[in-house]
């Protein structure tokens, strides 16, 4: 019985895992061709020759029982190989052409290593023991998982590379002497265009008002969501399914459209080019995602809480004192940091309603220093890294409380 | 000596639904009654109304010769020991336990010495002294149950309310929380109501037993009295026949080993 069984269920992990890589990397190869062509021109497309051969390949993997065309695999993976190899020998030898041809190699010679294994060997020629069959289910199960974790790593670090190469581009050319944008990566290193911006009284204007901002967008909007989102969350009253109703409405509309409304009212109140206008406009914009985020969590503590606190003698702003606030901390921190960061990084209404220089925030400073006249390029990298400096350490410091906050409800404690 | 006295209390919602309708009961000083009845009869609403946490449509409650209707629930003198135990996940369990002492104001406010001692003495009636320091969610069900009894009673309340405590528990931990509730009662002697949809439990726990169906009582009285002398048919079904039953299947399993 079980003689059957584990050799009718077995199919060495390594054949599946080859099939879905053989796939990707045909894939990658082809999107490779748009960057060789801007690098070698016509020669690109070998790309295309190199996705044809992995494809070959593909259709080649046998199955149980198909010797010969094992056979022709394995060829056919050493062609790939070697015509790899021979690209690589003749190419500039950047780190782009190593990833480029890595994804030719890689496949190919883990098609050659593992076609080449005695177990595989002897499942695909079809003369596999009881034993082999069962050892194969056992070599399965630790190699799976550890095969699908190589595989999401891979597509993970791809993903990061494709996040962190810009940075680390900007670093350069922040750390770079001279104001061009090109050149080799971390050859020379300077500190001058953040003396340069750190030394200039323009930027610590700049920090000021952005600082200034966006905390006091923060403190009005979260003293005003966080009631509001209780309220909601707890009481019934006339007109509430409609103002949830437009909450959801009003983020339908892109942010342009109240940009000339808002500055219309601005003047009228006398607000332009000072914080008041700003930190009201910001709190109003943000207020309706604040206090769906707050209600929803409100809604997740629940009533039996607030019942035993009454009873246990506490008037009801106690209750949301002792009880309800400390329990939505973590809520009350992703939505401070959302609002924060909101007011940070706006830009068209801060563009608009200030003028003088005095009130630039960050992101309109920044936008100032692009001149239509050579453009300063060092100075510009290290002042963008400067105003994204304090967002990535508000970040780290709330990592934890984000974590929570963001799946806050999930489990009944 | 604290009575309690629902007189021609009725609830009535928004929407029409008597949940409660002239529900006239006598809750003697000292004793354990047991408000029984199938989902929906009303009881949990009764002792919600008893506690504060419900408005009285009509009709007066009164707890020791006060009329509480308009009380907060913090001002009556209850304690109340929740289906879902309802503690505070944030606060240790002395936190938790201390919680209503230390939001006591004026003259009965115990000092900080006062309120530890206390705390002790409670934990150790209940066996969590090992569990003073730690959160809610690190204790298994029994043991949160323990601490929300001990929170109901540690401000020596006139009258102790339970909605269906017990509900949550395994069996083997029912009876065990059974036996400790009847004990404490018998100790200290507060006069409790105790809300459960379970025959047995109710038979087991009350001094007397007032059943209710669809927002009205049935019948009260001391538990083999209402066995005995069934006042309807509703009665007669949901109490009587329930255990008849559950006494024949017993007796039968016994019967064929």
């Amino acid at each position: 019985m079980s003689e059957d069984l584990a050799k009718r269920h077995y199919v060495p992990a390594e054949l599946g895992t080859l099939r879905t890589w053989l796939v990707a990397a045909i894939f990658v190869n082809l999107a490779i061709v748009p960057l060789e062509w801007l690098r070698v021109g016509d020669l690109a497309m070998l790309s295309v020759l190199d996705a044809a051969i992995l494809g070959i390949l593909l259709m080649m993997l046998p199955d149980e029982g198909a010797g010969g065309k094992r056979d022709f695999a394995i060829i056919v993976a050493g062609v790939a190989m070697i015509s790899a190899l021979l690209r690589l020998a003749t190419s500039e030898l950047a780190v782009f052409d190593y990833w480029a041809r890595a994804w030719l190699i890689l496949p190919a010679g883990m098609a050659i290593w593992w076609l080449s294994s005695p177990h595989v060997s002897s499942w695909i020629r079809g003369d596999m023991t009881t034993e082999g069959a069962e050892r194969g289910l056992a070599r399965n199960r630790t190699l799976k998982p550890r095969l699908s974790a190589a595989g999401v790593h891979i597509v993970l670090l791809h993903a990061v590379a494709v996040v962190l190469i810009p940075v680390i581009w900007i670093l350069d050319v922040a750390l770079s002497p001279g104001n061009a944008l090109g050149g080799e990566v971390f050859d020379q290193f300077t500190g001058e265009h953040f003396l340069k911006i750190l030394g200039g009284e323009s930027f610590w204007i700049w920090l000021r008002n952005s600082v200034i901002v966006s905390l006091g967008t923060t403190i009005l909007g979260l003293s005003l969501a966080i009631p509001a989102g209780y309220a909601f969350s707890r009481f019934k009253f006339r007109g509430r399914e409609p103002a949830m109703f437009s909450f959801l409405l009003v983020q339908m509309f892109p942010g342009i459209i109240i940009l000339v409304p808002y500055f219309l009212v601005m003047k009228s109140l006398g607000l332009l080019n000072s914080w008041l206008g700003l930190v009201l406009a910001y709190s109003v914009t943000a207020l309706p995602l604040c206090v769906w985020m707050l209600k929803g969590f409100f809604d997740t503590v629940p009533k039996e809480l607030e019942e035993a606190a009454l009873l246990d003698g506490c008037t009801q702003p106690q209750v949301f004192r002792k009880v309800i606030l400390p329990l939505s901390l973590p809520a009350v921190a992703v939505t401070a940091l959302f609002s924060f960061l909101a007011a940070w990084n706006e830009f068209l209404l801060a563009l608009t309603f200030n003028t003088s220089n005095e009130m630039y925030t960050l992101p309109v400073g920044l936008a100032s220093m692009i001149s239509a006249t050579g453009q300063a390029w060092g100075d510009f990298a290290a002042a963008s890294l400067l105003v994204s400096l304090p967002v990535v350490l508000l970040f780290i410091l709330f990592q934890r409380f984000l974590v929570e906050g963001l799946s806050a409800g999930g489990v009944k404690g | 000596m604290v009575e309690v006295k629902f007189e021609r209390v009725k609830k009535m919602y928004d929407d029409g639904t008597v949940a409660v309708s002239n529900l006239n009961l006598t809750v003697n000083d000292g004793e354990f009654l047991v408000l029984l009845g199938p989902s929906g009869c009303g009881k949990s609403t009764s002792l919600r109304m008893l506690a504060g946490l419900e408005d009285v449509t009509d009709g007066r409650i009164t707890i020791d010769g006060n009329v509480v209707n308009d009380l907060s629930p913090g001002a009556r003198g209850v304690g109340m020991v929740f289906q879902s135990y309802a503690l505070y996940p944030h606060m240790t369990i002395a936190e938790n336990l201390s919680f209503g002492l230390r939001m006591e104001k004026g003259e009965n406010r115990l000092s900080k010495d006062e309120i530890d001692l206390r705390v002790k003495e409670t934990a150790e009636l209940l066996g969590l002294t090992e569990q003073l320091g730690k959160k809610p969610k690190e204790l298994s069900g029994g043991q949160r149950q323990r601490v929300a009894l001990g929170r109901a009673g540690i401000r020596r309340p006139k009258v102790l309310l339970m909605d269906e405590p017990l509900s949550n528990l395994d069996a083997e931990l029912r009876n065990q929380m059974r036996v400790e509730i009847r004990r404490l009662h018998d100790k200290f002697g507060t006069t409790t109501v105790y809300v459960t949809h379970d025959q047995i439990e109710a038979m087991i726990l009350a001094d007397r037993i007032a059943i209710m169906e669809g927002g009205e009582l049935q019948q009260h009285g001391p538990p083999l009295e209402v066995y005995n002398n069934p006042a309807n048919e509703f009665v007669k079904g949901f109490l009587c026949k329930h255990i008849d039953e559950i006494v024949d299947t017993a007796n039968r399993i016994f019967d064929e080993r």
